[in-house]
């Protein structure tokens, strides 16, 4: 039988859901709506928790309100009445880092994209070894000469520019394009809490910590090399004729950029704007060594509900909670129409 | 009014790292003219195509058009329009957006630029389809939407990189007959690329034969079909390929195992390539021609015959009427026309014309 499709076959390449047959369709939806129900329930929980006492929450587990226990706002006042100074401070600092930190970092982060996907580099190996050397000469300089900083990293950079003019001829190796991506990328591969020591002390000693500005750096720069690296995939992919036909239209490269490229790369800037704030938003240990008071960010509230004296305040935590994983929710509702796919679709061949 | 300008261009040179894709290429293009680039993939032709548009820098040599330098010109300066081989359409925008793109970006007003584009897709025949997607265009839509688009602002030079290449066999044919009327009704220089010589034949006034990045032969599609000056360009022009047989030329005759021609003219002994086109050769009983062969193969096109034969294990094709027989392995004549046999050098593949086959051998 030639017809015949294995049982594998039916598994991994099951026919279109309308076309199934009403058992086989019976069983599809049971096991796809139980699978929706166990990806949910851990939302749905949080939500009723929320409206619960702590008489319910330790009594529990209650799943049903109004039958199992009584729906109180409590939690909610307490968050949004009593302590609403707090709560909300931390809540529009969260919304202010994370928008300006995704802001900058996709900003950032497309245009290196950009220029690695269109412009050829191939920076000597020998330069970069005399650049990072006359950089340490910089913080030697100030370190242990008390130099002004102006003033040695002005040095620096002469030396700098000066060694490379003199000695780039004979300098044979150089990187390209893609060693540069993959240091970028070898930046994130180091787990964070090897450099929260540094940078705390960095803004320890320019006076920003506990303020936005450093948090929005930190989230930027740790972010970076994923915006880049998305986005270089994404520019990679707009076929280059698009941009040569523009510019022999007689476009300047700026609005070859603005009226070709963007356009056409909306659904990947749509995609790493969301998981570069995502990130941001759930970030945790840089915003708790970066921030004590006056830029605290709410997973840090949401730690701090297991850590007082009265136990873990469960309902407290998941209203915190709750409220913020609703502009997450919003923020991927508003961008998940522009992660369409077939954009380019029509734009080369036949 | 006729903007057409002509093209000149001197000493180009062009190397990507070690590969010297365009060699010393030297060109002059007339007003108005309609010339290909002809040669197989890799010869360079692209490459040169693109630094005429000034998409591709140039390592030495110049290119003037009309009366301005355009060497180190921007694209957008030099008043070129390019279809490109994938078409390039912006995927965004509609085909009226596509059409408009040049004169938009060159600040035309929109109530001109709308009447311009009406006119361009009009020529194009496009004009019912100016809201569509490129996505909802066929090939053969989105062909016609590249063109109207380097058309609207009328260039002094089109380029066109392998337009039609994308398309079927019978919209090509079509296309071609579009495109040939097309440039003779607008007058504008054009220049373009293929590797297909029955486009480069029919489109042409002037071919130029490119090869390993150097130009072979610039001519009349007929010059270079009956007059080639070597040995690829008389091996590239015609389908199936001119026939060749190695040989060496002694006392006034074409040596090849068995095959003894006489010839008229003087000419150093020496290793020759003799060639004749399979329309120029017939089949006529064995010992009658110049020479015998068996027949390979008979395939019967409709229109025509074509004859594979063999001498001394080496295939040759012969185009014969439509209502040629023959059986397998049967021995036949060869006969062409004395005229119509080139003989070129083995070494570097030079025509040789101090000698001919003398006619009645």
């Amino acid at each position: 039988m030639k017809n015949e499709r294995s049982l594998m076959t039916q598994l991994f390449e099951p026919p279109a859901i309308g076309k199934m047959a009403p058992a086989t369709k019976i069983v599809v939806y049971t096991v796809l709506l139980s699978w929706t129900a166990f990806v949910l329930f851990p939302i749905y929980w949080i939500i009723i928790t929320s409206f619960k006492s702590a008489v319910d929450v330790n009594r529990g587990p209650f799943f049903v309100p109004w039958v199992d226990f009584t729906p109180s706002l409590h939690a909610w006042k307490e968050l949004f009445v009593f302590d609403w100074k707090d709560t909300l401070q931390a809540y529009f600092n969260s919304i202010i880092i994370a928008l300006s930190a995704t802001l900058l970092c996709v900003g950032i982060g497309s245009m290196a994209a950009y220029a690695l996907a269109r412009v050829e580099y191939k920076p000597k190996f020998g330069s970069i070894v005399i650049f990072v050397l006359s950089m340490v000469g910089a913080f030697l300089g100030v370190g242990y000469l008390g130099m002004d900083w102006r003033l040695s990293l002005a040095v620096a950079l002469a030396v700098f520019f000066f060694l490379v003019k003199a000695l780039s001829k004979h300098f044979k190796a150089s990187v390209g394009n893609g060693d540069i991506l993959f240091w970028m990328i070898s930046q994130r591969i180091l787990p964070p809490i090897v450099v929260v020591v540094p940078i705390y002390m960095m803004f320890q000693s320019v006076h920003l910590l506990d303020t936005h500005i450093a948090i929005i750096l930190t989230y930027t720069v740790i972010n970076l090399p994923i915006a880049v690296w998305l986005m270089y995939d994404f520019f990679v992919s707009i076929p280059k004729d698009l941009e040569e036909s523009a510019q022999l239209d007689g476009a300047t490269r700026l609005m070859t950029f603005w009226e070709i490229v963007l356009p056409l790369s909306r659904p990947g800037l749509a995609a790493t704007t969301l998981l570069v704030m995502i990130l941001s938003w759930n970030e945790y240990l840089f915003a708790l060594f970066l921030s004590t008071s006056r830029a605290q960010t709410m997973p840090i509230l949401v730690a701090a509900m297991n850590a007082g004296e009265r136990g873990i305040l469960w309902w407290s935590m998941s209203v915190v909670i709750v409220v913020m994983i609703i502009p997450v929710i919003l923020m991927a509702l508003l961008l998940q129409s522009f992660i369409s796919k077939g954009v380019l679709l029509g734009a080369v061949k036949g | 009014m006729n903007r057409a300008s002509g093209l000149v261009i001197k000493d180009l040179n062009k190397s990507f790292g070690d590969v010297h894709v365009v060699k010393d290429l030297n060109l002059t293009v007339e007003p108005g003219e309609f010339l290909v680039l002809l040669g197989p993939s890799g010869c360079g032709k692209t490459t040169a195509l693109r630094m005429i548009a000034g998409l591709e820098e140039i390592d030495s040599g110049s290119i003037s058009l009309g009366e301005k330098d355009v060497t180190n010109m921007l694209p957008k300066y030099r008043d070129v329009a390019m279809v490109f081989q994938s078409y390039a359409l912006y995927p965004h925008k509609n085909v009226a957006e596509n059409i408009g793109f040049p004169l938009k970006v060159r600040g035309v007003e929109p109530e001109a630029r709308d009447a311009a584009v009406r006119d361009a897709a009009q020529q194009v025949q496009m004009e019912d389809l100016l809201h569509r997607y490129p996505r909802q265009l066929s090939g053969g839509q989105r062909q016609r939407v590249a063109l109207a688009r380097a058309i609207v602002r009328s260039p002094s030079v089109f380029l066109m990189d392998e337009p039609l290449s994308n398309l079927d066999a019978q919209l090509r044919g079509y296309m071609r007959a579009e495109l040939k009327h097309m440039q003779q009704e607008m007058g504008v220089t054009t220049i373009y690329v293929t590797h297909d010589q029955i486009e480069a034949m029919t489109l042409a006034h002037r071919v130029a034969i490119m090869n390993d990045g150097r130009l072979q032969q610039v001519g009349t599609p007929n010059q270079v079909y009956s007059d080639p000056i070597n040995l690829f360009v008389a091996g590239f022009m015609g389908a199936p390929p001119m026939n060749f047989i190695e040989g060496g030329l002694n006392s006034g005759k074409f040596i090849s195992g068995d095959i003894e021609l006489s010839l008229v003219g003087d000419q150093e002994p020496g290793p020759v390539v003799l060639g004749f086109r399979p329309e120029d050769t017939a089949l006529v009983a064995a010992g009658t021609g110049l020479f015998d062969a068996t027949i390979y193969t008979v395939e019967h096109t409709g229109e025509q015959t074509l004859v594979t034969i063999q001498v001394a294990r080496k295939q040759l094709a012969v185009k014969m009427p439509k209502d040629f027989e023959a059986s397998t392995n049967s021995t036949v004549g060869v006969q062409f026309d004395p005229s119509a046999g080139y003989f070129f050098d083995q070494s570097d593949g030079a025509r040789i014309r101090t000698c001919r086959l003398q006619a009645g051998t």
